[in-house]
């Protein structure tokens, strides 16, 4: 076999793939699989270029497996060997799923930071097609440069990004299904469990506790869902329950929760009356007592899942602004598990917050300089600012005016000087010349190319500047040329150059001529190029001026 | 008129308008509000209007407004205002600043005392408060800086102040208005805002509960009460020589002249407190005791009853003496004497006293008033026949006794309140005879409230929370769907309030079980009241939290409970309410019955009157809690059919009747939500200055214009 030098891990005859027998190899890096009696791989796939494995449901007649790959392909196999194929299966699956994070953790981490790069920023997709996928530069090239600032600026902007926060209903997504027999089934995803983890920590300090070492993950999440913790209605009955110690831990948050009371003097139900009838009198002074003593079972129960209920959004609330802390140690943070989110200024004192609730601004004294209402014929004009783009000077207001005063001024003291006046031939032909059309109204041309050119054509144009844009400096980042790798890159760049002219711009510019359309377009593009040729070739020349 | 729409300010400009013109004709105004938050909006508008005032006029007015609260919201002593409970409160400062500690300081300065209130006293009194405005943070600080205890300067200044802000229990409760609202002068302007409740507040200062815990309480009081007699008869009997022969003199007034001392005064009206001296059976102290005890053994008896008793204050009165031999006299000093022993004894921990305070309070109240009250004893919960737990309600069920010295006093009372609807029935249950009458509604540059009445599901099942369909299942689960489609339409906070306690617990769990509320919380976090305020408040400020965070909640919670009274969701903290039912009280309470039975017979107001009245007053106050201003927009989602009847309808305020059109009577869930999103679209336009000029915002030309004068001549509704 072509590598056998390889370690094998597993093993695995008769599976079918492509209704082929064969046999399936786990390596260390990759997996594999042969046709049967052929000492070649025809399937193949690295480790790192997996991004998850199915398995068919355990009732089905074949038993498979499929991976799916990071491009969106997938590769099922097809355990036939019908005594053992469910064992041959798991095994497989077990493997797997060993390996794969470890492998899953680099690649998926580079190529997620890329991909979330390339979503987020259109015009670097947009570069990306132009550049990578039409080959003028290779994905390594491309991603040389940008990743580099990936790794120094972005993690800062990543961090400041806006944390995701908890759905309010994860609990719900979780919905239990009959299996047909006498069972029910979860359905846990790895983002639920995050969520519970986040929203009850003592459930993640009881996981860190348990797992591996006393129970299985499945085992825990079993039990999890049989406790009464998470059937928020039944009532703490037995202490053999590992969640029984989260209730009171809960139990415990609120209780904390509660005793602190509020900031905000205006939700303060104890303090918001005045002088609260002593005890006794008052017409119903009796209140229904509040004690279990006399509650019914109901009774309780419908109170516990009110409590519940207060503390569960209460703790989504707080996992939500509960920032840039890391949910791992959990002993460090008692003051963010009992579900307080207290760094959150908004509750201002009482005096403002009453000032602020009663004020209205129209009301207010205009105190700021009446100002002109913007009176708008097309709103939709002002929505998308200004389109041509033009160079202009703006003159200041002072400018103008002193300007109109100046010709005032002069065609006041105007004398046609009768003597010196132009012929009429030559008059006529100025005209023509600065009538709309004319040679010096060429200018003009220029200013309504966005009406002139198509718009697809603009867009490609668009592109290709920013292609050409990105290439260029590239190129230009490598000067001064003072080590062999730069002078390696600025060859190559300076060929990439070449190739972009050839094959991109070119063919625009074939194009724009056969729809008759200025040449002019490009002439600023290929200036740019130009330019850069010319800066490579006095580089070169002096540097075989050097080495003779 | 919501809150929001001006009224406070209205009538305070009015008044002291009023005021300047005629320093001598209103020398005062007391303006009386509900909650602390309350108070304190008043006097930040107060502020407002002085500074109006200072502005124009270009010259400093010499008013003096103050807000008055109790010791908890005002100390400043670094010991006591750390405790949390009013009550905690009052009972430490009366143990530093009581005037036998005051004295036992003087000989000997290591005992504690309130430095601030020693402070005020040397030189407090002296020069009045400067005039200004004067909040409870700015009394505080006022107190702070010049060394003074604020509360009682504040209870000092508001005596020559021109305008007080206080609760209106300062006003209505007789044991508290005694001490502190005493000597306000007669020409004084009263104003009951939010006064809505105006009735319960009055019934509620006069009534008792004795529950045996209470006995057990009274009984430890009063085995204390003997022991400290015994310990000072044997080192300073001289001091219980001088009280009898105070007491026989009739110069007990003497003794109350020091403020501190007087925790709680006597429990009923002035004009009712006999002006003679303590009968000679309870004068001596030991004597005092053992009449207690006696009155004690009888309560004790009276609740070890099997079955449900109701009688009235005139038959308890014939059963006392048959039983027990004890007269109608003594009992009406009851209070008064236990006040004067307490005083002599120099008990510290007044607080420790309540019990027996409260039963010498009632037996104060049962012998003084022979009409209006009832008394009921219950010897268990209705709900827990089983268990004994055996309660005296004492309840008055007549709402004019207690404010009647009021109107006889003060030469004008306001009442008013967003939500005082009908208005005419208020004048029969308070028993006064208006001067005048009028209900505004608002004119509004754009219709900012939506009141939709959903009577059926989209079943076609009709929603209502009656008795007969309340355990429904069909009902809550279309309860559950109409709050579901509501979550998913309406941006921020949904308030929803049902119509008990027990209701709500009920629905909430019959939600969970059937997986409404997992639905829900994928749109919106919930937060639910509980019976336990401090964690309620902290539900509410997390829903506030959400709300303000974008994440959307809904806050369930219940009609006459603390949330539905005392809390304002304003702008984003509340775009829809959602009133699942017709929040009728408790109709089997006995209490209840009694006042409606005495309400028929005296006034003749019909049950089935006065229960909607009070049902849709709540009602009217829960969903008003969501427009506070016209710059404010709500839904108002009626989600019982009951509310289409004429007879439900035409109780509630003006202000929302008037949006109530034929087409939203008796809608279906989707209907409603249809509705919604188009109204909710619709508020979601910006709302500009130009758009209310003219309509709810004038120009001074505007206001003055003759047209605009008809106009508001019309809009006010004259009865």
């Amino acid at each position: 076999m072509a590598s056998l030098s390889e370690e094998v891990l597993l093993v695995v005859k008769k599976v079918r793939q492509r209704k082929q027998d064969g046999t399936l190899y786990l390596m260390a890096e990759r997996i594999a699989w042969g046709p049967e009696g052929k000492d070649r791989f025809t399937v193949s796939h690295l480790y790192a270029d997996i991004r998850c494995q199915k398995i068919s449901p355990d009732g089905k007649a074949k038993v498979q497996l499929q991976l799916v790959l990071h491009s969106g392909e997938s590769t099922t196999f097809h355990f036939a060997n019908e005594s053992t194929a469910l064992k041959d299966r798991e095994a497989a699956k077990e493997l797997l799923q060993q390996l794969l994070p470890k492998f899953k953790k680099k690649a998926n981490k580079e190529l997620e930071e890329k991909n979330r790069m390339l979503q987020e920023d259109p015009v670097l997709f947009q570069l990306y097609k132009d550049l990578v996928v039409s080959q003028v530069i290779s994905a390594e090239e491309f991603w040389a440069n940008r990743l580099g600032g990936v790794t120094n600026t972005d993690p800062a902007q990543y961090k400041y990004k806006q944390e995701v926060g908890i759905s309010g209903a994860f609990l719900a997504d979780i919905r239990p299904q009959t299996d047909g027999c006498n069972g029910l089934r979860y359905n846990l995803t790895a983002d639920i469990i995050e969520s519970i983890f986040r929203t009850y920590p003592a459930v993640k300090q009881k996981y860190n506790e348990n797992v591996p070492h006393n129970l299985t993950e499945k085992e825990f999440w079993t039990r999890f869902f049989q406790s009464h913790y998470f059937h928020r209605d039944r009532i703490n009955t037995g202490t053999q329950d590992i969640f029984s110690e989260c209730a009171k831990q809960d139990e415990k948050g609120l209780k904390s929760m509660v005793v602190q009371g509020v900031k905000n003097p205006l939700v303060d139900l104890l303090s918001l009356e005045d002088k609260t009838l002593d005890e006794g009198y008052g017409v119903c002074g009796a209140q229904p007592s509040t004690s279990n003593s006399n509650r019914t079972v109901k009774e309780s129960s419908n109170y516990a899942i009110i409590k519940r209920f207060n503390h569960h959004s209460a703790m989504v609330l707080a996992a939500g602004s509960r920032k840039g802390e890391t949910p791992t140690d959990q002993a460090s943070e008692t003051s963010s598990t009992d579900g307080n989110s207290r760094d959150s200024d908004f509750f201002q004192p009482p005096v403002k917050k009453v000032k602020l609730q009663e004020e209205y601004e129209d009301l207010q004294q205009e105190n700021r300089p009446k100002t002109v209402p913007l009176n708008l014929k097309k709103s939709d004009r002002y929505a998308h600012g200004p389109v041509p783009l033009q160079s202009q000077q703006y003159t200041t207001s002072q400018d103008i005016i002193n300007s109109v005063n100046y010709i005032q001024h002069e065609m006041a003291n105007y004398k046609p000087n009768l003597t010196q006046v132009l012929s009429s031939t030559v008059a006529t032909s100025a005209i023509s010349a600065l009538s709309p059309g004319g040679v010096l109204m060429q200018a003009g041309a220029q200013q309504a190319i966005n009406q002139m050119v198509p718009s697809e054509v603009q867009g490609e144009l668009k592109h290709l500047y920013v292609a050409a844009g990105e290439l260029l400096r590239h190129f230009w980042s490598c000067f001064p040329v003072n080590t062999p790798f730069l002078e390696e890159k600025v060859i190559k760049m300076k060929s990439n150059l070449e190739r972009f002219q050839l094959t991109k711009l070119r063919p625009f510019q074939e194009k724009i001529q056969r729809q008759y359309l200025s040449t002019n377009l490009t002439g600023h593009l290929e200036e740019m190029l130009q330019t850069a040729y010319n800066k490579f070739h006095i580089w070169q020349t002096r540097r075989m001026m050097r080495k003779t | 008129m919501p809150s929001g729409t001006g009224k406070t300010i209205s009538l305070l400009s009015l008044i002291v308008a009023y005021q300047r013109a005629f320093p001598l004709e209103v020398t005062k105004l007391i303006y009386c509000s509900r909650t602390v938050p309350e108070i304190e909006k008043v006097v930040e508008e107060l502020r407002k209007l002085m500074e109006f005032y200072s502005k124009q006029t270009r010259e400093s007015n010499n008013f003096l407004a103050l807000a008055l609260s109790s010791r908890r919201n005002l100390c400043i002593h670094p010991e006591v205002s750390s405790l949390r409970f009013g009550k905690e409160v009052d009972g430490k400062c009366h143990s530093l600043t009581a005037s036998y500690i005051r004295a036992q300081h003087h000989s000997n300065p290591s005992f504690p005392v309130c430095q601030f209130y020693e402070e005020f006293d040397a030189v407090g009194r002296q020069v009045p408060l400067p005039a200004g405005i004067y909040n409870l943070d700015d009394l505080k600080d006022f107190g702070r800086r010049k060394g003074w205890c604020p509360y009682y300067l504040a209870r000092y200044s508001i005596l020559h102040a021109n305008i007080v802000v206080y609760s209106y229990h300062y006003l209505l409760d007789p044991k508290i208005a005694d001490l502190v609202s005493k000597e306000l002068a007669k020409k004084s302007v009263v104003v009951f805002d939010e006064a809505h409740n105006i009735d319960n507040v009055c019934i509620d200062s006069m009534s008792v509960n004795i529950t045996r815990r209470t006995l057990d309480h009274c009984q430890n009081n009063v085995d204390t009460l003997h022991n400290t007699i015994h310990k000072i008869k044997e080192t300073d009997a001289a001091k219980l020589k001088e009280e009898y022969r105070r007491l026989v003199e009739g110069l007990k007034e003497a003794n109350v002249a020091r403020e501190t001392d007087v925790y709680l005064s006597n429990p009923v009206l002035p004009d009712e407190i006999l002006q003679e001296a303590v009968p000679g059976t309870i004068r001596t102290a030991e004597h005092f005791v053992g009449f207690l005890r006696r009155f004690l053994e009888y309560l004790k008896s009276r609740l070890r009853v099997q079955h449900v008793i109701q009688e009235s204050a005139p038959q308890f009165l014939k059963d006392i003496y048959d039983k027990v031999c004890i007269d109608r006299k003594p009992l009406r000093f009851c209070a008064e004497r236990l006040q004067s022993l307490l005083r002599t004894l120099e008990i510290t921990d007044i607080a420790d006293f309540s019990a027996a305070t409260l039963i010498s309070n009632f037996a104060t109240l049962v012998s003084t008033y022979s009409q209006g009250f009832t008394i009921i004893i219950e010897p268990f919960e209705d709900r827990t026949p089983t268990i004994a737990n055996p309660v005296l309600h004492f309840s008055c069920m007549d709402p004019s006794i207690a404010i009647k010295p009021v109107f006889q006093r003060f030469q004008s009372v306001i009442i008013t309140s967003g939500t005082l609807s009908p208005l005419d029935i208020y004048p029969r249950i308070l028993d006064f005879h208006p001067v005048t009458m009028a209900s505004f509604t608002m004119t509004l540059a754009r219709t900012c409230l939506c009141p939709l009445i959903v009577g059926r599901g989209n079943d076609q099942v009709a929603l209502s929370s009656k008795f007969e369909t309340r355990e429904d299942f069909a009902v809550i689960r279309n309860y559950g769907n109409l709050l579901m489609e509501m979550s998913a339409i309406v941006p921020d906070g949904i308030v929803a309030f049902f119509t008990s306690y027990v209701y709500m617990e009920n629905i909430v769990a019959s939600w969970y079980e059937q997986g409404i509320l997992e639905n829900i919380q994928r749109n919106k976090l919930i937060f639910i009241e509980t019976q336990d305020a401090a964690e309620t408040s902290m539900a509410l400020e997390k829903y506030q939290e959400a709300c303000e965070n974008g994440r959307g909640a809904i806050l369930l919670s219940v009609a006459r409970g603390k949330v539905s009274e005392g809390i304002d969701f304003v702008h984003h903290f509340g775009r829809a309410v959602i009133m699942f039912g017709v929040p009728y009280v408790y109709t089997q309470s006995r209490i209840l019955k009694a006042r409606l039975e005495y309400l028929r017979d005296q006034f003749q107001i019909r049950e089935n009157d006065f229960l909607t009245f009070d049902a849709m007053r709540h009602a009217a106050q829960c969903v008003g809690r969501a427009i506070r201003g016209k710059t404010d927009y709500g839904l108002m989602i009626f989600a019982d059919k009951r509310y289409a009847r004429a007879d439900k309808r035409g109780k509630l305020p003006r202000w929302i009747q008037e949006h109530i059109t034929d087409g939203s009577l008796n809608l279906t869930v989707d209907e409603a939500v249809q509705l919604s999103k188009h109204f909710l679209r619709q508020m979601a336009q910006p709302f500009r200055q130009e758009d209310q000029l003219g309509l709810s915002l004038l120009t001074l030309e505007q206001l003055e214009s003759e047209e605009m004068l008809q106009k508001i001549a019309q809009v006010a509704h004259q009865t």
